[in-house]
């Protein structure tokens, strides 16, 4: 709990000599996928770090090579990792993220964690179906030949990822560790136009810091999708300026 | 020559000739699978055993740490870093990942008392390489507490929580001793070779 506060960009150091906890790990990890920055410092540690392993060395026993060789001669190697359906993007112009293919994998499982969740938390055959539903409309964005995916910083915590496919107009868009907001007040997501800016609706309640997936649909070009923040109840135009912004590419 | 010797590295290979024999290997080269072995079997045993400590636990762990590096050849991908960065990676996480595991309390405290100064003590002594001196030199150039911070974490395999608790500092300066340790160290090896 105490690391949510910390900068963790102070962590790198702790990252690359393997000195987190798994569950601080986990979190700077995170924190790495949606900061380029950060990925690059960590590496250049990481590489500083495992020259420390050379004043180590030591001789194993001779029995180990043939052990080992002959151990591999029987084991299935993992095949390479090969793109999936998600058309990747290593980077956009003009807006300062990446899409790194770590955060592809990544994201899918959160969102298929927050999928999971999702569907836990309900409970009669008539949620369900919808639920079913909603999923499926979600997979078919996912899965959609022309989907690319984006995980993009809010300017308070946190980060937002958005799988979007031109061809359905559509994304697919779920957030992790946005700040909490009282109850008075709640997250309201926006397709903002070259022309006019329409409300997409409200983000779902976090579960454990993420919040489900959430469809945007009628994406326009030239659109860019902003989340504020807004009283409970919804605003029909945003009052305040965005905690995130993130500009939709072109098909 | 290595293939007769597999003790000895004639230095530790480049960069560039690991990925090379990484690429073979994903390919199911066993021969350049050996080639590995020998260029990097003493850096890994001995980084795990300096971690791990116990000889029969370490050998299992290198062993797991080698066949990873077969297994997963083909998931190593050069815009992440470099390949002995890759390999070093799996090998500490390996091995630290053995003693967070297993390790009984009594025993860490004892590793404690031992981990932040015997870096420079081999358990074999390999013939002193280059690299090892390069090393040795280049963490010397830290300040006392950067490099207890940073040899406890790397070859101690305990947590910045536990290294400032063995310390008596705070959790926060531990944190930032790790990262301005290694940074001096990541300037110090790219500037001195």
């Amino acid at each position: 709990m105490r690391l949510r506060r910390t900068d963790p960009h102070t962590l790198a150091g702790a990252y690359a000599l393997d000195a987190l906890g798994a569950a601080d790990r986990e979190n700077f990890e995170r924190h790495l996928l949606g900061c380029e920055a950060c990925r690059a410092e960590a590496a250049g540690l990481r590489d500083a770090a495992g020259w420390l392993a050379e004043p180590a060395a030591a001789v194993p026993p001779a029995r180990l090579r043939a052990q080992v060789l002959a151990e591999a001669a029987r084991a299935r190697q993992q095949p390479p990792p090969v793109r999936g359906t998600a058309r990747v993007r290593r980077s956009w112009h003009g807006i300062g993220w990446r899409a790194p293919r770590l955060a592809v994998a990544m994201a899918g499982a959160g969102m298929l964690v927050a999928l999971a969740l999702g569907t836990l938390l309900l409970s009669t055959q008539h949620q369900l179906r919808v639920q079913e539903a909603h999923s499926s409309q979600i997979a078919a964005i996912m899965n959609a030949p022309d989907a690319d995916i984006m995980t993009v910083q809010a300017r308070t915590h946190g980060s937002a990822t958005v799988v979007m496919s031109h061809a359905a107009h559509a994304l697919v868009l779920t957030t992790a560790r946005l700040p909490a907001l009282p109850s008075t007040e709640c997250y309201q997501v926006w397709l903002m136009g070259t022309h006019r800016t329409r409300s997409a609706g409200r983000l779902p309640p976090p579960k454990q810091g993420m919040t489900p997936p959430m469809i945007v649909a009628g994406l326009a070009a030239g659109d860019q999708m902003g989340v504020t923040v807004e009283p409970t109840g919804g605003a029909s135009s945003p009052s305040a300026p965005p905690v995130l912004m993130l500009a939709l590419p072109a098909g | 020559m290595t293939a007769e010797l597999p003790g000895e590295r004639p230095r530790a290979a480049s960069g560039g000739e690991l990925a090379g024999l990484l690429a073979k290997v994903a390919r199911g080269d066993e021969a350049a699978f050996a080639g590995v072995y020998d260029h990097f079997a003493t850096v890994v045993y001995g980084v795990v055993r300096r971690v791990v400590r116990d000889p029969a636990q370490s050998e299992e762990v290198t062993q797991e740490v080698l066949l990873d590096v077969w297994r997963t050849a083909s998931r190593f991908d050069p815009s992440e870093g470099s390949a002995r960065s890759w390999l070093m990676t799996l090998a500490h996480r390996r091995a630290v990942d053995r003693v967070r595991s297993a390790q009984a309390s009594a025993e860490r405290e004892i590793r404690a008392s031992r981990a932040a100064t015997d870096y420079d003590v081999v358990v074999e002594e390999v013939e002193t390489r280059l690299d090892a001196q390069r090393v040795r030199r280049c963490l010397d150039s830290l300040t006392e507490l950067q490099r207890e911070s940073v040899t406890l974490a790397y070859y101690g395999g305990y947590t910045y929580r536990e290294v400032a608790a063995l310390l008596g500092v705070a959790v926060g300066t531990v944190k930032t001793r790790m990262r301005d340790g290694l940074i001096r160290l990541r300037d110090c090896l790219g500037t001195d070779s």
